[in-house]
């Protein structure tokens, strides 16, 4: 093997070859190349050059170079190349023990592992020596020599465990066959990953195997990487990533239903040396409460997977709170305490604004799990039915006392109150503040240190009755109860015997409130829908047996044979008995998972050993002379064609070259001309220097080719008017999509309106609005005043008004009138008192004048406003009665059609062009006799 | 063999381009009229003009009969009319042979790849436009070994017909005849010969006479030698084979050595009061024709001494 390079030669003798490539060289720089021939008729003239260079024409040094890395590839190829040779083990005939990593660190990268000691094992075969399999999880079994035919038999049938596997544990039984075999070679297949106790193992395996031959595997494979310590945080579930020192760098954690369908996905990424890092899900509480499992993406190993249960539900809780004036102080309010002591293990849903009874309502609607009532009084009969029902169903009620309550009275609380409070330590009484003395040991703060630097002042007082004890959860030193609570239905009903501030007691500023408050969020239902709750469960089932479990891999299947019960509490990591999965009740398991959440992982240190190191290898073997060979073919055939152009003569290789060239420029340059951008401005340029080289009237491209063409005859023909009649001559009217085109080059766009044409996108509405804005006009036209219904509001009624109305409820449209008599658009040119076209009977409207106030301006003949108007909408058809054939007839009949109609609708397109041009300044006008009166006389 | 064929196709094909072309080239300039300045009143008659009084048909002018004239030379039919006695003189007529020499040899198949002719169209070409121009002026036209002089109207179907059938080896050079030494000799070829067969050519020619013109026509390439490379040039007549190994190496000194082959040819033609011209394919041929036209037209004592060229030939 080279060094390095997993590359072998068959016969390396034969790579001596190499060393007459420097005679080839030489021979190859002396041949000339074969001349070109061409008939010359002055040749007898070059006779008499003939003596200039005798020296052969020499080869381009490149063209050698060509020559010879052919023939230094076929060299090559005779010799045989591997790539990839197989690795192992062998030279002798002792027995061989394979030794094979099958945790679940094994099982990302088991493919390679398997192909390695399949490989072993051939090898083995044609040795013919016995093979002995070793799987390190396998403690208990003998180990035992078989043919190589069985081993590989018997390496099919192993897959990798679930649970993290102690090597140490099979050395006593290699230690046993070592002392019956005597003489062995052994090669340990690594997973490169110490879950524990990897330096043992490597100590003790030097000591078992003593000076036998040993080889390591390692190397060449991905290392492991594994999830733990999934928490459902307040803002966002974080899963631990572990990896050994050197693995991936970065990766996807996805998260996963119950159903196996994906809920999200989470990048992590891990610095230079960092052995772990964190993958967050920021998504919505709902949402994460749905994630029963996690997973590296990618990898397949029953590490990677973490497994959610109910215990990493975040709850919804509901806080209510009977006070009203609490926000004054919000420090001392109730339900600060109980946000801060909630919030590190539930969302809140605080209930502050409106009244109680809503408020609950509210919360039972939303189906919370558990609901705190901080001092509410009384409820009503309704609120209370629907409460009982709630936990009935297993909702957990948590209550405060407080002055309204010790005014109440209801049934929605576990014991029989008495009327009033107690007041501890005040000046009518002679007893002292209470401290907190035990927790009851059935109850659920079974096992909670119990502080003892908490008073309390004042409470609420149970009834004593015989049942009081059993509903006593936590007690005051005096015997009296600080907590009580009853299970009822499937659900809890408890009451805190203080208030939840801090006046009649310093519990709500201990920790072990937060503690108290945390059992009782666990007993709560971990889904928002009741019934399903760990306080609805048979708390005294003692075991659960496994329901679905991981295979090495990470995939669920059905449990193994060896699984065995386990536990309800059960919280370790998981084992042989115990494999990782889902345990208990199918509607609220019990997850165990490979890592606990403590667990770590490290590179697994091998140098203390003295051993031979090989690496798995990903590749097959691969012959290498195919390859060569063809490509030396290949050298050779571009050798061929370079020497036939170069008998062309270097000046045609270089003409080709540049026609090469130029072809390779005009292929990029086609490709960038097809690039939209250039062309568009392209068209956009002409666009712009065809709109502003003259002055263009401009329409609309409905895209109705009816429309499209009458309107364009229609605007040619008023262009023709205004050139006959006017001094303006226009150039052609210009069709603009307002979507693409530039619209503020025309001071005039018409608008037919196509009765259902869709309404052009916001964008296209934008700059119709900007064009609007910035001075333009646009005449809507909708071309169907005959269709108008008779009747007070008909014209609005027609499609194409519809139609027109859908357009314009996106844009900003001023204030519109009916063309009043003295506005100036009907003196702009020539006097008008309506607008025809090809009808005469619809309305013309345009932007509202502003008022005149005083009598003498609203008088005036003529009155412009300030501007132009952006917008006039007519239902006549103008361009219909502008629009005329190539032969100069009218392309449409009018209505009624009485001679002079066209006539006029010509004057009223004269008109509209002259105000769009001239805006208001023939209102000044009016002013000029006055004017030039003044000035002469 | 195959290489003969292909070359005598070649040659059809060229006949055939030249017929056609020649026509037009022709028709494109007035009727060439040699200059008579030389020639005896008793060459053969033709339909030659020389205004001047001679032997000939048309209608040359009356003039007073002078004592001492055969009585035959009066003009009753004129005479009859006045007191005196008129003589009716014909312009003096006469044709004059030119001898026409189209290089028909292989190496005047050569076309390099940016020439619009090969050399032997080009030669073909102005050779036929030539006969026809001088025919319909009057003159006789021949190719020396090939055809006879004519006056023929149809000289140019005749040259072709003589020239489809020609067996014999096609000759650079014309073959040795004695010219009568008022005929005018056109030779048209690459005068790739060396300098000793032209001189012997031209020796021969010229011993009883006879004046004429040399037209070199070369290929562009054979100016320029755009060679690169090794090549092997092959002289196409089979005179050998040269390989240059750098052939872009060689194009300086091969462009001395033709303008030195030139040089020889010219100063033989400066002794004998010939012309010398070269003409390159990549210019058109009415150029030549027109340069041939002018230049048997003119005054030749005059240009004689001169080096003429066929316009700006490189």
């Amino acid at each position: 093997m080279i060094a390095g390079l997993p590359l072998t030669f068959a016969q390396p003798l034969l790579l001596l070859g190499l060393l007459s490539l420097p005679v080839l060289w030489w021979l190859l720089r002396v041949m000339p190349p074969r001349p070109r021939r061409i008939e010359f008729p002055p040749t007898r003239l070059l006779f008499d050059i003939r003596p200039k260079e005798e020296t052969p024409s020499r080869t381009p040094w490149w063209l050698t170079l060509l020559r010879l890395a052919a023939a230094a590839l076929v060299i090559l190829a005779a010799a045989g190349p591997i790539w990839n040779p197989q690795t192992g083990v062998g030279g002798s005939n002792a027995p061989l023990v394979i030794l094979l990593d099958d945790g679940w660190s094994a099982a990302a990268s088991w493919d390679t592992r398997v192909k390695a000691a399949d490989e072993l094992i051939a090898n083995a075969e044609n040795d013919r020596r016995g093979v002995a399999l070793v799987p390190l999880s396998e403690t208990a079994r003998d180990i035992t020599l078989m043919p190589a035919g069985t081993a590989r038999v018997a390496l099919r049938q192993i897959s990798p465990k679930p649970y993290s596997v102690d090597r140490v544990d099979t050395l006593g039984a290699l230690d046993r066959f070592l002392k019956a075999t005597g003489e062995a070679e052994i090669a340990w297949l690594s997973d490169g990953v110490d879950t524990g106790r990897g330096a043992d193992f490597t100590d003790n395996l030097a000591k078992t195997i003593g000076d036998r031959k040993l080889t390591v595997f390692e190397g060449g494979a991905a290392p492991a990487q594994a999830l733990v310590a999934a928490e459902n945080a307040a803002a966002k579930m974080t899963v631990k990533v572990l990896r050994t020192t050197g693995g991936v760098a970065a990766g996807v954690v996805r998260a996963i239903d119950a159903k196996g369908s994906p809920i999200g996905e989470a990048r992590y990424a891990f610095g230079m040396q960092d052995r772990e890092s964190e993958a967050a899900f920021d998504l919505p509480v709902e949402l994460r409460n749905d994630i029963s499992r996690l997973e590296i993406s990618g990898e397949r190993s029953a590490g990677a997977v973490q497994l959610l249960d109910k215990r990493w539900r975040r709850r919804a809780v509901g806080v209510v709170t009977g006070a009203t004036s609490d926000t004054a102080q919000p420090l001392l309010a109730s339900t600060f305490y109980l946000t801060r002591a909630l919030s590190p293990f539930a969302d809140i849903r605080l209930g502050d604004r409106g009244a109680a009874q809503q408020v609950i309502a509210q919360f039972l609607d939303q189906r919370l799990p558990m609901i705190v009532l901080a001092d509410v009084g009384t409820l009503s009969p309704e609120i209370r039915e629907r409460l009982n029902a709630w936990i009935d169903q297993g909702g957990v009620l948590v209550r405060f006392a407080g002055p309204r309550l010790a005014q109440a009275d209801d049934d929605l609380v576990p014991v029989k109150l008495r009327r009033g409070g107690r007041t501890l330590g005040g000046s009518l009484t002679w007893e002292k503040p209470q401290h907190l003395a035990s927790f009851a040991a059935d109850g659920p703060f079974a096992g909670l240190a119990v502080p003892k630097d908490i008073t309390v002042n004042r409470q609420v007082l149970a009834e004593p009755d015989a049942v009081l004890a059993t509903k006593t959860w936590a007690s005051l030193e005096d015997g009296t109860p600080l907590v009580t609570g009853e299970h009822r239905g499937k659900g809890i009903v408890s009451l805190f015997h203080v208030g939840a501030d801090s006046r009649w007691s310093d519990l709500p500023m201990s920790g072990s409130f937060v503690e108290m408050l945390r059992r009782m969020v666990d007993m709560s239902g971990y889904t928002a829908k009741p019934g399903a709750g760990v306080a609805s469960e048979t708390t005294n089932v003692e075991t659960v047996t496994p329901l679905r479990t991981l295979d090495g891999f990470g995939a669920f299947g059905p449990p193994p044979s060896t699984a065995k019960p386990m536990p309800a509490d059960y919280r370790d990591r998981a084992t042989s008995d115990h494999p990782p999965g889902f345990y208990g009740p199918a509607d609220g398991p019990i997850a165990v998972n490979t890592l606990a959440a403590a667990d770590r992982i490290a590179s697994l240190d091998t140098s203390a050993l003295r051993a031979q190191r090989a690496s798995y290898t990903n590749a097959e073997p691969r012959d290498l002379r195919g390859i060569l060979l063809s490509s030396s073919l290949a050298l050779f055939l571009i050798d061929a064609i370079v020497v036939a152009m170069l008998g062309a003569g270097l000046a045609a290789l270089w003409r080709r070259r540049t026609a090469a060239a130029a072809v390779l420029l005009a292929l990029i340059l086609s490709a960038t001309s097809i690039a939209p951008s250039p062309t568009r401005a392209q068209s956009n340029d002409e666009f712009a220097i065809k709109s502003v080289s003259q002055t263009r009237l401009a329409y609309v491209v409905t895209g109705n080719a009816d429309v499209d063409s009458i309107v364009k005859a229609g605007m040619a023909g008023l262009t023709l008017f205004l050139a006959q009649r006017t001094a303006l001559e226009a150039g052609d009217p210009v069709g603009v999509d307002p979507a693409r085109d530039e619209l503020a080059f025309f001071p005039l766009i018409y608008w037919p309106i196509v009765p259902g044409a869709p309404k052009p996108p916001q964008d296209a509405m934008n700059r119709i609005e900007a064009y609007m804005k910035q001075g333009g006009t646009v005449l809507f036209d909708t071309r169907d005043a005959i269709e108008a219904p008779p009747g007070e509001n008909g014209a609005a009624q027609t499609p194409g008004m519809r139609t027109l109305r859908e357009i314009l409820s996106s844009l900003d449209v001023p204030e519109l009138e009916p063309v009043p008599r003295e506005h100036v658009l009907t003196k702009t040119f020539y006097l008008l008192r309506d607008f025809p076209g090809r009808f005469n009977s619809g309305q013309t409207w345009v932007e509202t004048l502003p008022r005149e106030e005083d009598d003498d301006a609203a008088s005036r003949p003529a009155r412009g406003g300030d501007g132009v108007s952006p917008i006039i909408i007519t239902s006549n058809d103008l361009a219909g009665a502008w629009a005329h054939r190539p032969d100069g007839q009218p392309m449409l009949p009018l209505t009624p059609g009485e001679p002079r109609q066209r006539e006029f609708a010509f004057r009223s397109g004269v008109n509209i062009v002259m105000y769009t041009l001239t805006g208001n300044y023939k209102a000044d006008q009016v002013h000029a006799p006055a004017l030039i009166e003044r000035l002469g006389q | 063999m195959a290489a003969e064929t292909s070359q005598e196709t070649r040659e059809i094909l060229a006949i055939r381009r030249a017929d056609g072309e020649s026509r037009t080239l022709a028709a494109s300039l007035p009727r060439l009229v040699l200059e008579a300045r030389r020639i005896a009143a008793n060459v053969i008659h033709g339909l030659h003009g020389r205004r001047r009084a001679g032997a000939g048909e048309s209608f040359w002018q009356y003039r007073r009969f002078v004592s001492g004239e055969p009585s035959q030379n009066v003009d009753w039919r004129r005479s009859a009319r006045d007191d005196h006695l008129y003589v009716r003189e014909q312009e003096w007529e006469a044709a004059h042979t030119v001898w026409l020499w189209p290089d028909r040899s292989l190496s005047m198949a050569f076309a390099s790849k940016g020439a619009r002719d090969s050399k032997l169209e080009r030669g073909l070409i102005v050779t036929f436009a030539l006969a026809e121009l001088l025919v319909s002026g009057g003159e006789r036209v021949g190719i020396p070994g090939l055809m006879n002089p004519t006056a023929s109207r149809n000289v140019i179907d005749k040259m072709a017909q003589a020239m489809l059938h020609d067996d014999a080896a096609r000759a650079s050079l014309p073959p040795s005849f004695v010219p009568s030494a008022l005929a005018e000799i056109v030779v048209l070829s690459d005068l790739w010969s060396p300098m000793s067969e032209i001189r012997l050519m031209l020796a021969g020619l010229s011993a009883s006479g006879a004046h004429g013109s040399l037209i070199q026509i070369v290929d562009p390439a054979e100016e320029t030698f755009p060679y690169s490379g090794r090549v092997e040039f092959v002289e196409p007549e089979g005179f050998g084979v040269v390989t240059a190994g750098r052939a872009e190496s060689w194009a300086s000194d091969y462009v001395a050595r033709v303008a030195l082959h030139r040089d020889e040819i010219r100063s033989e033609t400066n002794k004998l009061d010939w012309l010398f011209s070269t003409h390159t394919t990549s210019r058109s041929a009415a150029e030549l024709l027109l340069f041939l036209h002018s230049g048997m037209m003119a005054a030749k004592g005059s240009a004689r001494g001169s080096t003429v060229k066929a316009g700006r030939s490189a």
